[in-house]
């Protein structure tokens, strides 16, 4: 018979604390603060709403992919989630899930978690305007619920343009479906939309608001907080498939001002200071303990046009624009020449997809003169809104911009604005305006046809369409065959570039992370941070 | 007495009223917060459906008298973007405010209104031109350049202090130095300038000729009368406490209400800003209520004054 005394139950709870308290007291992994310019653009840290370069910095930490992009290696695809993968058909695959993984909830991961993921719980697939009134749970005399807001359903088509199901073949293989043949569907599926979240966390969460802000993932570090506009902090999880995580707890510090996150990361509050201006790497490297890391990113900034501004409709005025930008003035004067000029919305690691040749459009000012005198252009002015820094060195780029139109005779004229909603907003009228273009894997479908095409947001606002695009980028996107996509990611580039521009590239952007010297950690080539093991003192 | 009140009474009632009413009209003409909150990429219909929700369809009329009717009840709106009570997100980040500017409001009177009466009755000596070049450096110096170059020194070079953030009370020193020498710094100016005045007025000479001791002149003839000039000025200080403090939170990292009316401005939460404007306001008209009745308990002209003009 068990005699339960005070003592005993005071040794009992002694003992069953002390391993813990031991545990705790053993942990000599670091605390790493990270100074951020903002944390998240929505406040919430579900991808499939925020689609920002800042939420690119935090995702991973807490959440993972089936199939991961090497950002701090070859730029390759690798196992993640799926510890295999194959080829069923040309618009099958077949991927078979790691064993063992836990969500920080505790629950292992299954192929019931990737269908969830996938699905039309998270992803709105189903979502009808009437559903669509239940914004955030936010909307007076509405039940919170979890349906989730109307853009989530418009980023995870333009993601998935053509997903059809995911085929569950047993607790640990699943098939990604599409309607139709794509070649680029393993590329695809390391988009950061397609993250794998636990479905039962998200049944559990009282609002689709709750669960965005808390989401729960597999990735190394769990959300323990998240104030938004404030501060986000990941403790590192444990039982992380990929081995216990070398830092005991992150902090996303958000510092909008330049100044204050160096001087955090000088007085030694901060270990990192993400988005430092070329100009400040010899501020931060006068501190000996201090140095600035990081190159070019898979990321190009670009310069947007809105044809239907009177102004704009004919193409030869927006191929004066793109013959009045010194493209290397601008690296050479604010970017220390680290910014490569691109050869084009097109990177690299496209490979056999990659046009050697291509270019941006010359600086030509007489070529950009004879356009506008072609087209009759008048000087009437062209609206250019321009937001305050949100790229590095944004309105500084927009100041040479500027001047080189004016040189080239365009009457451009600067509208500041707060936020990217009030830059695209349908009120008055737009003309040009900043973007960037990234690339989330090696194939022109995720930069050109995902932002530019008929799925993307430039076609979906209304800015900027082009019947030849449309139907080349539905045939880049299907395509089978590598010499005909080659050819015909080369005339969407034509059309887009020169006779019809939708944009024209400014520079490959350039991300700087200043950070403590001892620190053994290494940027990526997106924005994305990387906390593992394999990433950390090595 | 009773009269005084119920006209400063309702004088601060139309104040608040006026403040709402600018608010609300020129924040909904500066934007469309249904396009914001949901970001570009929500389809027309998903918008429109927004703004029906939110009654952002309504005219600007109806808007109003249902904005104001609510207010009166007591309630002043949610945040479109969070989902919860105005009130209560900003009554969440007004202790963090407080905790900056109640103690650079004792700081900028501890320090501005001796370093003013003592500059004044040293007038033309080096004291006084010391006291009178920080005062002007403090005065026009922006706080974001002091808060960077106090963290510059404190926290970079020295490492005494820590640079942002709320994690203990070492990290409101630095952010309530740098409120704290500005206003310093005017009262200091106010100060002296009120002195100067009443050190020249001719009951000053009239007590010292009598024998008075010269530091009973200054505490009992030139300090209350030279009060009123201070004290209004320490009443505007009251009533940014609030919000006084917009800059130097940004510039420290501070999560106080500062940051949130910037963070509500640029997404046009509506309610969140509205609710700010309307607690500044309010703090505001209190703080000059107050200055009002204490013009009348330091200068028994002024209590007197609406009698007479009766009689």
């Amino acid at each position: 018979m068990l005699v339960t005394t005070r003592r005993t139950a005071l040794f009992s709870a002694a003992a069953l604390a002390l391993p813990r308290f031991a545990i705790a007291e053993a942990d000599q992994r670091p605390v790493v603060t990270i100074a951020v310019q903002k944390i998240a653009n929505t406040n919430t840290l579900e991808t499939l709403r925020e689609q920002s370069n800042v939420g690119s910095r935090t995702w991973n930490s807490y959440a993972e992919t089936l199939i991961e992009q090497s950002w701090t290696g070859d730029l390759s695809l690798r196992p993640q989630l799926a510890e295999s993968w194959r080829r069923v058909d040309n618009r099958t695959v077949e991927l078979v899930l790691r064993r063992g993984v836990r969500f920080h909830d505790g629950s292992e991961m299954t192929a019931e978690d990737v269908v969830f993921s996938f699905g039309p719980e998270r992803m709105g697939w189903n979502l009808t305007v009437e559903q669509a009134r239940n914004l955030f749970g936010t909307v007076p005399g509405q039940t919170a619920g979890r349906t989730p807001p109307p853009e989530v359903l418009a980023v995870a088509r333009r993601t998935y343009p053509a997903f059809e199901k995911i085929e569950v073949v047993d607790s640990h293989t699943v098939r990604f479906v599409n309607r139709v043949p794509d070649v680029t569907l393993e590329g695809r599926i390391s988009r950061n939309v397609g993250m794998i979240l636990s479905r039962r966390a998200f049944e559990a969460a009282s609002s689709w608001l709750d669960w965005a802000r808390r989401p729960i993932g597999t990735g190394p570090f769990r959300v323990a907080e998240f104030r938004p506009d404030q501060i986000l902090v990941l403790d590192a999880f444990d039982e992380y498939w990929g081995g216990r995580p070398p830092v005991r707890r992150l902090r996303f510090v958000e510092v909008p001002e330049v100044a204050s996150r160096i001087n955090m990361l000088l007085s030694g509050e901060a270990d990192f200071a993400c988005d430092m201006p070329p100009d400040q790497i010899g501020t931060v490297e006068r501190s000996p303990r201090h140095e600035v890391v990081g190159g070019p990113i898979m990321n190009h900034r670009l310069t947007v046009f809105d044809k239907n501004h009177p102004q704009l409709r004919d193409p030869r005025i927006r191929r004066a624009f793109t013959h009045s930008i010194d493209r290397q003035a601008i690296v050479d004067a604010l970017w220390g020449g680290r910014a490569p000029v691109p050869k084009g919305l097109q990177f690299a690691f496209y490979g056999p997809m990659f046009h050697e040749d291509w270019e941006a459009p010359r600086y030509n000012l007489a070529e950009a003169r004879r356009l506008l005198r072609e087209a009759g252009y008048r000087g009437d002015p062209i609206p250019y809104r321009l937001l305050n820094n949100y790229y590095t060195n944004q309105v500084a780029t927009a100041q040479i911009l500027v001047e080189g139109w004016r040189a080239a005779g365009l009457n451009v004229q600067i509208e500041m604005r707060e936020n990217f909603p009030q830059v695209l907003s349908r009120e008055g009228q737009r003309g040009v305006r900043d973007w960037s273009g990234s690339a989330s894997f090696n194939d022109p479908s995720s930069s050109l046809t995902a932002a530019h095409g008929p799925e993307g947001q430039q076609w979906q606002i209304n800015e900027w369409r082009n019947e030849e695009f449309g139907r080349l980028a539905q045939e880049l996107d299907t395509g089978t065959d590598r010499a005909r996509r080659r050819a015909v990611f080369r005339r969407m580039l034509e059309i887009a570039e020169r006779e019809d521009p939708a944009y024209t590239v400014l520079h490959q952007s350039v991300n700087l992370t200043a950070k403590r010297r001892d620190l053994r950690w290494q940027p990526g080539q997106s924005f994305q941070m990387d906390f593992r093991s394999r990433n950390w003192g090595a | 007495m009773l009269r005084f009140l119920t006209v400063r009474l309702l004088r601060a009632a139309l104040t608040v009223a006026m403040v709402v009413t600018f608010a609300f009209v020129v924040l909904r003409m500066s934007g469309d917060p249904a396009q914001i909150i949901m970001g570009a990429d929500a389809p027309p219909e998903a918008v429109e459906a927004f703004r029906a929700a939110w009654g952002l369809d309504r005219p600007l009329w109806v808007q109003y008298f249902n904005y104001f009717g609510a207010i009166l009840s007591g309630d002043l709106g949610r945040s479109m973007r969070d989902g919860r009570d105005a009130i209560q997100l900003v009554a969440e980040r007004i202790p963090a405010t407080l905790a900056l500017t109640l103690p650079a409001l004792l700081m900028k009177v501890a320090l501005g209104i001796p370093a003013g009466i003592y500059a004044a009755l040293h007038r033309n000596s080096w004291v006084d031109r010391l006291v009178m070049i920080v005062a002007v450096a403090g005065f026009t110096v922006p706080s974001f350049v002091l808060g960077l170059l106090l963290v510059l020194v404190f926290a970079v070079q020295l490492g005494w202090l820590p640079s942002g953030g709320q994690e203990s009370w070492r990290h409101a020193i630095l952010p309530v130095v740098t409120l704290g020498l500005g206003g310093a710094a005017v009262l200091a100016r106010f100060t002296r300038s009120a002195m100067l005045e009443v050190l020249g007025q001719p009951y000053i000479r009239t007590a010292s000729a009598k024998g008075v001791p010269w530091h009973a002149v200054v505490t009992n003839h030139a300090l209350p009368n030279a009060a009123i000039p201070t004290v209004t000025i320490i009443g505007f200080m009251m009533g940014s406490l609030i919000a006084g403090a917009v800059v130097v939170e940004s510039v420290f990292s501070w999560p106080g209400v500062g940051r949130l009316l910037v963070v509500a401005v640029a997404n046009r939460d509506l309610a969140v800003v509205q609710c700010i404007l309307l607690l500044v306001a309010a703090t505001m008209v209190f703080a000059n209520l107050v200055v009002d009745l204490l013009y009348g308990l330091l200068d028994p002209r002024l209590r007197n004054a609406p009698k007479r003009a009766v009689a």
